[in-house]
C-alpha cells in the first residue's frame, strides 16, 4: 500500500512538471467527460420521458386476446374481449394494479354532413382515463368527456375540427363497420377540442366514451385494457404474474407497444454512442500525445532510474499511474461540470424547440444517473492508463545505456 | 568462498564494438579487470578510448560482444534483463557526471529512491536517509529540490544516493567534470571516506589528474586497452 503512495505520489509530482501541458489535457477530458455524461444524461432523461408517456398511453401492461396482438380483424372487435367486469375485479385484487382502463379502438369516417373524413376512435372511461392518465392532453376548446353522461359526446383532435369546421356544441356523425360487418351511424355533440402536441394525429383522432364506441359498434366487447401499475419498475413481475393467472390471456408490456419509444432509444444509442466513442478517441490522443512528450522529456531520467535499479514494469506502472491522474483528475473535474449544469437545469428551466412532427416544445433535462457517471469515470482512467502505458512501453524497455545517452 | 573473499567485479577477455552506419568501432578489446572490495579504482585515457563502455559493463547497463563479468563471483552473462536490474538494485551504486537527480523529488526522496526499490520499511528509511544526508552535509537541504541546489551538493546528493543501500560496487562516470576545483576536492574527499566507511569499491571514470593521484589504483585506456 505505501509503495502504490510512493507510485502515486511519483506520478502526480511528475504531472506538475509541465504545468500548462497537463492543465490542457486534464482540460480536454474533463470537457471530453463533461460531453458524454451530458449527452448521456440527456438520453437518458429523455428514455424515462418516452418511457413514462408510454407507459401513461397503453397502461403499463396491456391484457388483450392473443389474436387481438398477432392478428388483423375482418370486423370491428372480432378479437375483442367479453365479460370486461369481472377480469377488471381479478385484476384490481392484484396488490400492483392502481387502475384498469379498458379501451375500444375503431376506425371509420366523421361527417358534419357536409365533408366527411376518416377518423381513428378511441373509445374510453373518460372519468377514470383522465384521473389516471393526468393531463396528456392540451385542451384547447370546450371541456373533457364525462363519464355517465346521457349524450352521445365526443372530443376532437385539433386538426379533425379544424377540417370539419366543428366547435364545442357542433353535432357530427360517425360512421363505422359493426361487428357483424353491417355500417352502422350515430349522431354525436362535440364536447372539447384537443391538442396532443403531434399535428398528424390531431388530424385524425377522436375520443369517445366506451358506451358510445360499444353502441356505434353494436357490441358489450373492448379491445383491451389497459392496466396501470403503482410504479414502472412493477411492470415486469406483474407481467409474469397476470400470464400465469389469465393463461389464456395475452399480457404485453408498454415496451411492446411502444415502437416510438424503441425507435427513439435505438437512434439514440447509436448517435449518442458513436459521439461518446469520438470524444473517448479524442481525449485518447490528447492523453496519448502528452504522456509522449513527457516521456520523450525523460528519457534520460527514466534511464536513470532503470540504472539505479526499476524494472520496466515498475516504470511502465508509474506513467500508467500519470496518465490515470491525468485523465482522473479530468474525469472529475468534468463530472462536477455535467453535475452543474444538470442542476442548474432544474433552477433555470430551458425549454427546446418542438421535435420533428410535433408542435410543442420540451424542457431540457439532464438525468444524474451514478451508474453513468461510475462507468464514465471508469472509462476515462482506465483509457488513459492504457494509452500512456501503450505509449511508454518502448522508451521504458530501452538499453540503459541508449536512454542515459538521450539529449 | 563467500563474496567477501571474490572481486567485487572482474572482467575476464571482455570485447565490445559499436556500430556506426556502415563502419563497427571497436570499443573494448580483450580486457581483464579485477576490483577489489572497497578499492578507489581511477579509469583514465582520451575521449573514445573505451572508458564509458568498461564503466557500463561494470554497472551492468550494457553487455560485452564476448567475454565475462562476474559480479561478487556471480557471472551475470547469463542473466536477462530483469535479473540484471535486481541485481543493480541490489549491489550497484551509480554517480554520473550531471548528478542525474530525479527533479520532482525532494533531496531526501532522491536518496531514499533506492531504498524504497529495495523494499527497506519506511521508518528505517528515513532513519538511514537522514544519517546519510548527515554525513554528505546536506541534513538541512533534506527537503529542497534539486534545483535549489549548488553542483557540489547536488553531487554530494547522487553520492548519498549511490551510497545509501551499501552497494558493493560504485560507478562513477566523470563525477567531478561539472564542478569547479573546490568543489571537486571536497566530492572527492566524500566519496573517498563514505566508499571506506560503506565498505564500497568505486569504479571511476576521469580525466581529473586531482582525482586520479588520490585513488588506489590508476589504469589507463587506450583504443580499448589497458595499457
Amino acid at each position: 500500500m505505501s509503495d502504490l503512495r510512493m507510485w502515486l505520489k511519483f506520478a502526480t509530482q511528475n504531472t506538475l512538471r509541465n504545468r500548462r501541458r497537463s492543465l490542457v489535457t486534464v482540460s480536454i477530458a474533463a470537457l471530453g467527460t463533461a460531453a458524454i455524461l451530458l449527452a448521456g444524461g440527456f438520453a437518458l432523461s429523455t428514455y424515462e420521458a418516452l418511457a413514462q408517456a408510454a407507459a401513461r398511453t397503453t397502461g403499463h401492461l396491456i391484457l388483450g386476446t392473443p389474436e387481438q396482438f398477432a392478428r388483423d380483424e375482418d370486423t370491428p372487435l372480432q378479437y375483442g374481449l367479453d365479460g370486461v367486469a369481472a377480469l377488471r375485479a381479478q385484476l384490481l385484487a392484484d396488490q400492483a394494479v392502481r387502475q384498469v382502463l379498458p379501451r375500444v379502438e375503431f376506425s371509420g369516417l366523421i361527417s358534419n354532413g357536409d365533408k366527411s373524413t376518416v377518423m381513428m376512435a378511441t373509445g374510453v372511461e373518460p372519468d377514470s382515463e383522465f384521473a389516471v392518465k393526468g393531463p396528456f392532453l392540451t385542451i384547447t376548446a370546450g371541456h373533457v368527456l364525462a363519464s355517465g353522461s346521457q349524450d352521445a359526446e365526443i372530443m376532437l383532435g385539433e386538426g379533425l375540427a379544424r377540417s370539419l369546421k366543428a366547435t364545442p356544441g357542433s353535432s357530427l356523425t360517425l360512421l363505422a363497420s359493426t361487428t357483424e360487418g353491417a355500417m352502422n351511424a350515430l349522431d354525436v355533440r362535440v364536447k372539447g377540442i384537443f391538442s396532443t402536441g403531434v399535428p398528424d394525429i390531431d388530424k385524425r383522432l377522436v375520443y369517445t366514451d366506451i358506451a358510445t364506441a360499444q353502441k356505434l359498434l353494436v357490441t358489450q366487447r373492448v379491445t383491451s385494457l389497459g392496466v396501470f401499475l403503482d410504479r414502472m419498475e412493477s411492470t415486469g413481475p406483474a407481467q409474469q404474474r397476470l400470464a400465469a393467472q389469465f393463461p389464456q390471456l395475452a399480457v404485453q408490456s408498454w415496451t411492446d407497444q411502444a415502437f416510438f419509444y424503441r425507435s427513439v432509444r435505438a437512434l439514440y444509442n447509436r448517435i449518442f454512442g458513436a459521439l461518446g466513442l469520438i470524444i473517448g478517441v479524442i481525449v485518447v490522443f490528447v492523453v496519448t500525445n502528452a504522456m509522449a512528450m513527457a516521456i520523450i522529456e525523460r528519457t534520460r531520467e527514466i534511464g536513470t532510474l532503470r540504472a539505479l535499479g526499476t524494472l520496466p514494469s515498475q516504470l511502465l506502472r508509474t506513467l500508467a499511474l500519470e496518465g490515470m491522474v491525468l485523465g482522473g483528475v479530468g474525469a472529475l473535474a468534468g463530472a462536477a461540470l455535467s453535475l452543474g449544469i444538470s442542476l442548474l437545469l432544474y433552477v433555470v428551466p430551458v425549454n427546446m424547440p418542438p421535435p420533428p412532427g410535433r408542435s410543442v416544445g420540451y424542457p431540457l433535462n439532464i438525468s444524474i444517473d451514478p451508474l453513468l457517471y461510475a462507468a464514465t469515470l471508469a472509462a476515462m482512467v482506465l483509457l488513459t492508463m492504457l494509452a500512456s502505458s501503450w505509449v511508454a512501453r518502448k522508451t521504458v524497455h530501452l538499453p540503459v545505456v541508449d536512454a542515459l545517452a538521450h539529449t | 568462498m563467500n563474496a567477501l573473499h571474490h572481486p567485487v567485479v572482474a572482467l575476464h577477455g571482455v570485447y565490445k564494438t559499436y556500430r556506426l552506419g556502415q563502419h563497427v568501432v571497436p570499443a573494448l578489446q580483450g580486457v581483464d579487470l579485477s576490483v577489489q572490495r572497497g578499492e578507489l579504482l581511477a579509469l583514465t585515457g582520451p575521449s573514445g578510448s573505451g572508458k564509458s563502455t568498461l564503466l557500463n559493463l561494470c554497472g551492468l547497463i550494457d553487455t560485452p560482444d564476448s567475454g565475462e563479468i562476474v559480479l561478487s563471483g556471480q557471472p551475470v552473462g547469463a542473466l536477462n534483463e530483469n535479473q540484471r536490474t535486481l541485481l543493480r538494485r541490489d549491489a550497484l551504486g551509480f554517480v554520473f557526471q550531471s548528478f542525474n537527480l530525479v527533479p520532482v523529488m525532494t533531496v531526501a526522496e532522491n536518496v531514499d529512491y533506492p531504498l524504497f526499490l529495495v523494499g527497506v520499511p519506511l521508518a528505517e528509511r528515513r532513519e538511514r536517509v537522514a544519517a546519510q544526508l548527515a554525513a554528505v552535509g546536506l541534513q538541512d537541504h533534506a527537503q529542497h529540490r534539486p534545483d535549489a541546489l549548488s553542483g557540489g551538493q547536488r553531487q554530494r546528493v547522487a553520492i548519498a544516493r549511490a551510497l545509501i543501500k551499501r552497494p558493493r560496487l560504485v560507478i562513477a562516470d566523470e563525477p567531478t567534470a561539472s564542478l569547479d576545483s573546490h568543489t571537486a576536492d571536497q566530492v572527492l574527499d566524500l566519496m573517498r571516506e563514505r566508499g571506506h566507511a560503506e565498505g564500497a569499491a568505486f569504479v571511476i571514470a576521469t580525466h581529473d589528474s586531482r582525482l586520479t593521484r588520490r585513488c588506489d589504483r590508476v589504469l589507463a585506456l587506450l583504443d580499448g586497452r589497458i595499457q
